[in-house]
């Protein structure tokens, strides 16, 4: 007993002790729960990425529906990625106010087609395009570069054909803006040359731009839009929506999409939920296992408590005894499950991940922090857990007649 | 001394309730010596756990130096147990992880009477009154039966309790060894005026006591 001093020492040294006492059982649960952890911090990892990099990659493949006034032009050959340069606009609240069943998420845009803004080299049109990044869902999933931190309101995102500088200047209609990012190749025209502003910063710039035009655009009056991007939810068809949406708002035209891709990206949605599901279950159920082992642990050493009682310790002692024991094993477990995690990362990294960058689709990891996040969530999960399923016999043993615990055979 | 009035103890089992112990009064005074004795199922190791503050009874009153304990609190029982009941039971019961100092120790390591160093000091001292010098860092597996029941004997006395407890504590030694467990209980007994309550079926050894209780169907006999 060297070096503790203290009755809490004591005890933790004795459900060390414990520990090493058994040192076949106490290993074999250390690799089960740290098998159940590697797999559950690999699992949510793998998928938390695999789920961003597909939000990413479907994303790029553009809206499902895209909503604009139906005097205007539309490329129907473009992804619906941005809506086209037109004067003519729509309602801003009108996709709001048309509650259409089935939707995923919609965002409005903005665009103004001007060789007046003082962008790029002198008299050369520009595309402005006004959009809120809180509910876009076609503009920043292309993003291929971009300065650290979140994006300002006075930061345009370029296009991929425009060759302007991360955090050089841009002058747009007098007034100065920071380029935070540029977009990769896309194909659509009007996104690769286009310039996109916080749309907050967009309606900002129209006294300028009457100053300047000698009146005042349509689209940059706060209740008028160009267009909606619309994303449909699982199980919901284009069709049914193209419909809902031409009866409940009037004088508008619904562009759809590519309805293979929206049948992929919904297929694939649902397939993630229950992939997710699964994992959750597998979670759960492992917990459980290693609740029930320790109960039995627990119950088995019933003499030897019930012999600490017997000279003085405290139920609370005893209780917390067993706490620290459970813990030690499991949150060691997990740790060495998320070591052994992270090694399975690396050889899914290898794999998978590396076919994937040679085909050039993009794969997001999960960044640093929440990795971290979910490191400590398994590890403080398991030890939760052997605690959880050490609780309640200690309890009851702390409750039980010394003389009762002392006359059971371990 | 040593007080017990009208303890009964019933267990629920399922072919319906026993009545282990049926209304005893005892009293043994400080530094006195008794021995219990009866057939298996007689209830006198009942009786011994309700007055060591092991089980507790279904009615009567345990008293020690004056002490209701069974009224006192979970952690005030604790403390009483730890402090004034020194217990040697029938089965080996050290800790196997644990050298034959440190759990001598255990006790007042619990109670946070005594630090680390001087714990290890007088549980020490405690060996070498049972004539284990040799075996401070021996583990409980390294010993003979003989010298872990002395290696509890030294644990029993570790605070210096005012009654001592012993349960069949020689039913599993030879008879050699068991002569010279029961000479070690009763010497420290005696030098240490600490009253020793004996369970035994063994009339040869209750014989030496100086009051003998007799138990049969949980009640006390002539």
């Amino acid at each position: 007993m060297r070096g503790f001093g203290s009755t809490r020492g004591l005890l933790l040294m004795l459900a060390v002790q414990n520990l090493g006492r058994r040192q076949t059982r106490t290993w074999l649960l250390v690799a089960a729960i740290a098998l159940a952890s590697a797999v559950t911090f690999a699992g949510v990892v793998a998928m938390a990425s695999v789920t961003a990099s597909m939000q990413v990659g479907l994303s790029r493949v553009g809206a499902d529906l895209m909503v604009v006034n139906r005097d205007a032009l539309t490329n129907i050959t473009n992804a619906l990625l941005v809506v086209e340069p037109t004067d003519s606009t729509v309602a801003a609240d009108a996709v709001l106010r048309a509650d259409i069943h089935g939707m995923a998420g919609f965002s409005a845009q903005r665009i103004l087609r001007t060789d007046r803004s003082g962008f790029g080299a002198a008299g050369e049109p520009v595309d402005l395009i006004g959009f809120d990044p809180g509910t876009d869902f076609t503009i920043l999933p292309w993003l291929s570069e971009r300065l650290a931190g979140p994006m300002r309101p006075d930061d345009v995102i370029l296009g991929g054909a425009r060759d302007l500088p991360l955090g050089s200047k841009a002058l747009i209609f007098g007034q100065s803006f920071r380029v935070y990012g540029k977009l990769a190749r896309t194909g659509s025209g009007t996104q690769e040359r286009g310039v996109f502003v916080q749309v907050v910063r967009f309606l900002a710039l129209a006294p300028a731009i009457r100053d300047r035009l000698g009146s005042l655009p349509h689209m940059l009056e706060p209740d008028r839009v160009t267009g909606f991007l619309i994303r449909m939810g699982p199980a919901s068809t284009e069709l049914q929506a193209r419909f809902a949406l031409l009866s409940k708002i009037p004088d508008i035209k619904v562009i759809v999409g590519s309805a293979l891709l929206t049948g992929i990206r919904q297929g694939l949605g649902m397939l993630l939920g229950g992939l997710v599901l699964l994992v959750v279950a597998l979670s759960i159920s492992t917990a459980m296992m290693v609740a029930l082992l320790f109960s039995a642990i627990m119950a088995e050493r019933r003499r030897e408590f019930g012999l600490l009682k017997a000279i003085g310790a405290r139920n609370g002692q005893i209780v917390g005894m067993a706490l620290v024991e459970a813990a030690l094993a499991t949150a060691g477990g997990a740790a060495i499950g998320v070591i052994f995690g992270l090694l399975l990362l690396r050889l899914f990294e290898r794999g998978l991940v590396h076919h994937l960058g040679e085909m050039g689709i993009p794969f997001l990891w999960l960044d640093g922090a929440r990795t971290c996040g979910v490191a400590a969530a398994c590890v403080v999960g398991a030890a939760l857990v052997g605690m959880a399923g050490a609780f309640l016999p200690a309890w009851r043993m702390g409750r039980r007649d010394i003389h009762d615990l002392l006359g059971k055979e371990s | 001394m040593l007080a017990c009035r009208g303890l009964v103890k019933h267990y629920a089992t399922d072919k319906g309730t026993v009545e282990a112990v049926r209304g005893i009064d005892l009293d043994v005074p400080m530094g006195g010596y008794a021995a219990i004795i009866g057939r298996s199922g007689s209830g006198k190791s009942s009786l011994m756990a309700m007055i060591g503050g092991l089980s507790r009874p279904t009615a009567g009153q345990v008293r020690i130096d004056g002490a209701d304990l069974w009224a006192l609190r979970e952690p005030e029982a604790a403390t009483f147990r730890n402090r004034r009941i020194g217990y040697v039971f029938q089965f080996a019961s050290l800790l196997p992880n644990l050298r034959a100092v440190d759990n001598v120790a255990l006790p007042a390591r619990l109670a946070g009477r005594l630090g680390h160093r001087e714990a290890a000091d007088v549980a020490a001292e405690r060996l070498a009154d049972v004539g284990l010098t040799d075996h401070f860092d021996a583990f409980p597996a390294e010993l003979s039966s003989g010298e872990q029941r002395r290696v509890v004997i030294a644990r029993a006395l570790m605070n210096e309790p005012a009654l001592l407890l012993a349960d069949e504590p020689t039913s599993d030694l030879d008879e050699q060894t068991e002569r010279e467990v029961m000479a070690l209980l009763r010497a420290v007994s005696r030098d240490r005026r600490t009253t020793l309550v004996l369970v035994t079926h063994n009339l040869a050894l209750a014989a030496e006591a100086e009051q003998i209780v007799h138990i049969a169907n949980g009640v006390i006999v002539p």
